[in-house]
């Protein structure tokens, strides 16, 4: 038995050899959800990876090499990620790998990615902790901690000077808390209550908030059951004044149970129309190819900018992973998101935040934010 | 003259209205939250006082209740009388189920057996509840509820009912426990199941009954936390610590202490928070359901047979 092994493991090295003398592909790694809870977000932005290799091998490859995707599953856990970043990195030796998806991914994929110098580029990740995960990590989606930034951005437009806010006790619900006290001011956060996960009965909070003064209420959960049951108890408890939240509002489930009680509440989430525009658009090669996105059509947009911009730089400098970090780093890009580049920490510049609201119980998109 | 001193008296009407509006709504958010946590710890009280045993799928099949509810009228788009008499006897038929399989076969031989197989039950149904009715929260009537003002106190027509079916339940039972014949056999029941039994009373039958009624409670519970608020798939687990918390603080086995502690600890969650006491301490919202239950351990180290024993025996 350990003669076959040992036999097998010799015949995969003459392979391996053989076929890196005679290969003349350029390779492309891919980390993401294809299955699991997440899976929707790892079948968007693989497709959009997969429309964007197709188009560059159809235009004659990266200074005619053809461009090779090799997709691995991360399932949205660290350790499958870094499992798929292992392999793709030891075994398969790509030039640059296109994700992880979900920020447990990127940040367990990211010290293996780093220490082999080999540039990773995250189109989903949100986590703040991504900003810290290495000089060859980037992102093309921004960060949580911009976002707090871009609401108080619109508060200070809209001239909403006393916020009252009440969070979900979770990592999430509270950082963002956090961070939005930091950035509209202490002074300014006239309410400031965290109940326990999951806590539908906001009744007491609503009688005591009626001693506050403010101008806005953020609804700051976890779950959408959370936002909907604080939003109808706030109107029912006859609050007129306006209600803005966050990302985990932009929901459809929100308009379907809170009916009236979320019309004209707003939210700051990243744009989900990224992409579309024109007949020529990613959008419409997208749905003619893969149909309707599965979960958001901007997650596909921004993994089709990561990839076009590797292939960019890639084509530019060749294939060693510190000139490919160097010419990332440089590069001020046009997507079909828009135009972007990094910053020092390899987080993006230039993808701003759209505001939306509730209206008729759907969320409509006003005008995007770009946060200073 | 007259006048104004009527305008001097609707001024300090306003004004002693504006103080206690608030002081209202408190009270009236007690009374909504009580009767939730009285309709589930109620019935569930008569199950330990009779059996002694303890049924931790309870948030379960209160929770299925709601879901059924929500399917029949959002989904099937019945009237919503129909949708909850269905989610009822679907609370009923599934806490049969519950005593048939996972509570008859057991508690004679251990009354502690019972607490291992529900656990199980109850992660059982966790799982179908999840699977059946997915995770995004559901609710029975979507929307805004009408609301109206008593005495400076918002409250909506589904509260309302919710209150008045909770004390006409209450009431309607106290009658059959207290009144009739039927009542006197529960009662011997609760004091002495094997002295009732050599007295020709069919014990079994009276177990069945009462742990199936303490089911038709749950999930009229779970229907009202599915009109007034949403239902998830998370919420079950919570909804039982907190009814044997009303249950062990009001004496082991009282009804009536049971139904008075669940409206306390309601009533607690409801004013601790968010007040400066003393002008020093202060208590976040997140410690709510913490404080009340800091306070009912507090009640028990002075009275560890709980708040109202004494009159358990007197029953």
């Amino acid at each position: 038995m350990r003669k076959f092994f040992a036999g097998l493991s010799l015949l995969s090295i003459a392979l391996a050899a053989c076929s890196g003398a005679s290969n003349e592909t350029i390779k492309l790694g891919y980390i993401g959800p294809l299955t699991g809870d997440a899976a929707s977000y790892g079948a968007d932005t693989l497709h959009g990876v997969q429309i964007a290799v197709d188009e560059i091998n159809a235009a004659g490859g990266i200074d005619g090499k053809q461009v090779e995707l090799i997709a691995e599953d991360g399932k949205c856990t660290g350790s499958d990620a870094a499992t798929a970043a292992q392999k793709l990195i030891n075994v398969d030796k790509v030039v640059a790998i296109v994700g992880g998806q979900c920020s447990g991914e990127t940040l367990a994929a990211a010290p293996i990615a780093e220490a082999a110098k080999v540039v990773m580029i995250s189109p989903v990740s949100s986590s703040p902790d991504v900003t810290e995960a290495g000089a060859f990590i980037f992102r093309d989606y921004p960060s949580d901690a911009l976002k707090t930034k871009a609401m108080a951005k619109v508060f200070a437009e809209k001239g909403y000077g006393k916020i009252a806010i009440i969070s979900e006790n979770t990592d999430y619900a509270t950082a963002l808390r956090d961070s939005l006290v930091a950035a509209v001011g202490a002074d300014a956060v006239m309410f400031n209550e965290t109940t326990e996960p999951g806590t539908k009965d906001f009744r007491s909070l609503m009688t005591r908030l009626e001693d506050a003064k403010f101008d806005v209420f953020v609804p700051n959960g976890q779950s959408d059951a959370f936002i909907a049951a604080a939003m109808q108890q706030y109107r029912e408890a006859g609050f007129t004044e306006p209600a803005f939240s966050q990302d985990v509002a932009d929901s459809a489930n929100l308009g379907q149970i809170a009916g009236e009680a979320v019309e004209g509440m707003e939210l700051i989430n990243t744009s989900s129309k990224l992409g579309e525009g024109g007949a020529d658009s990613f959008a419409v090669h997208f749905r003619a190819k893969f149909g309707e996105p599965q979960s958001n059509l901007s997650f596909a947009t921004l993994a089709y900018d990561a990839t076009n911009l590797l292939a960019k730089v890639i084509g530019e400098v060749g294939t060693d992973g510190t000139a490919v970090r160097d010419g990332v780093a440089k590069i001020t890009y046009v997507g079909a998101a828009g135009t972007f580049h990094f910053d020092e920490n390899g987080d993006v510049i230039g993808i701003g935040y759209a505001l939306k609201k509730f209206e008729d119980g759907k969320i409509v998109e006003l005008s995007t934010v770009t946060p200073d | 003259m007259l006048s104004s001193t009527f305008a001097l008296a609707a001024l300090r009407w306003t004004s002693r209205r504006l103080h206690y509006s608030s002081h209202m709504q408190l009270f009236a958010n007690a009374l909504i939250a009580g009767s939730l946590a009285a309709l589930i710890a109620g019935g569930l009280a008569l199950v330990y006082g009779v059996l002694g045993v303890f049924n931790l799928a309870l948030g379960q099949l209160a929770l299925t209740g709601g879901y059924v509810t929500w399917w029949l009228h959002q989904v099937l788009d019945l009237p919503l009388f129909p949708s909850v008499i269905g989610g009822l006897i679907t609370g009923a038929l599934m806490t049969w189920l519950t005593f048939e399989v996972f509570v008859n076969p057991f508690y004679k031989h251990h009354r502690f057996l019972p607490l291992v197989t529900t656990i199980a039950w109850s992660m059982i149904l966790d799982g179908l509840i999840l699977l059946v009715f997915e995770e995004r929260p559901r609710s029975i009537l979507p929307g805004l509820k009408k609301t109206f003002e008593i005495f400076g106190a918002h409250i909506s027509v589904e509260q309302c009912v919710l209150i008045a079916l909770t004390l006409i339940a209450l009431v309607v039972f106290a009658y059959v426990f207290h009144c009739t014949p039927f009542g006197r056999k529960l009662r011997a029941v609760v004091q002495h199941d094997t002295a009732a039994l050599s007295l020709g009373i069919n014990a079994p039958a009276l177990h069945r009954f009462i742990f199936i009624l303490s089911g038709i409670f749950a999930g009229a519970g779970g229907i009202f936390i599915g009109i007034d608020q949403n239902l998830s798939p998370t919420l079950a687990f919570s909804l039982t610590i907190k009814a044997y918390a009303a249950i062990i603080a009001g004496g082991k086995g009282n009804i009536w202490g049971a139904i008075i502690c669940a409206y306390l600890i309601a009533t607690l969650e409801q004013l601790l928070v968010g007040i400066h006491w003393f002008g020093v301490f202060y208590v976040p919202a997140g410690y709510q359901q913490t404080v009340a239950l800091l306070f009912i351990i507090i009640f028990l180290l002075c009275r560890p047979s709980g708040i109202f024993a004494a009159r358990a025996r007197a029953a």
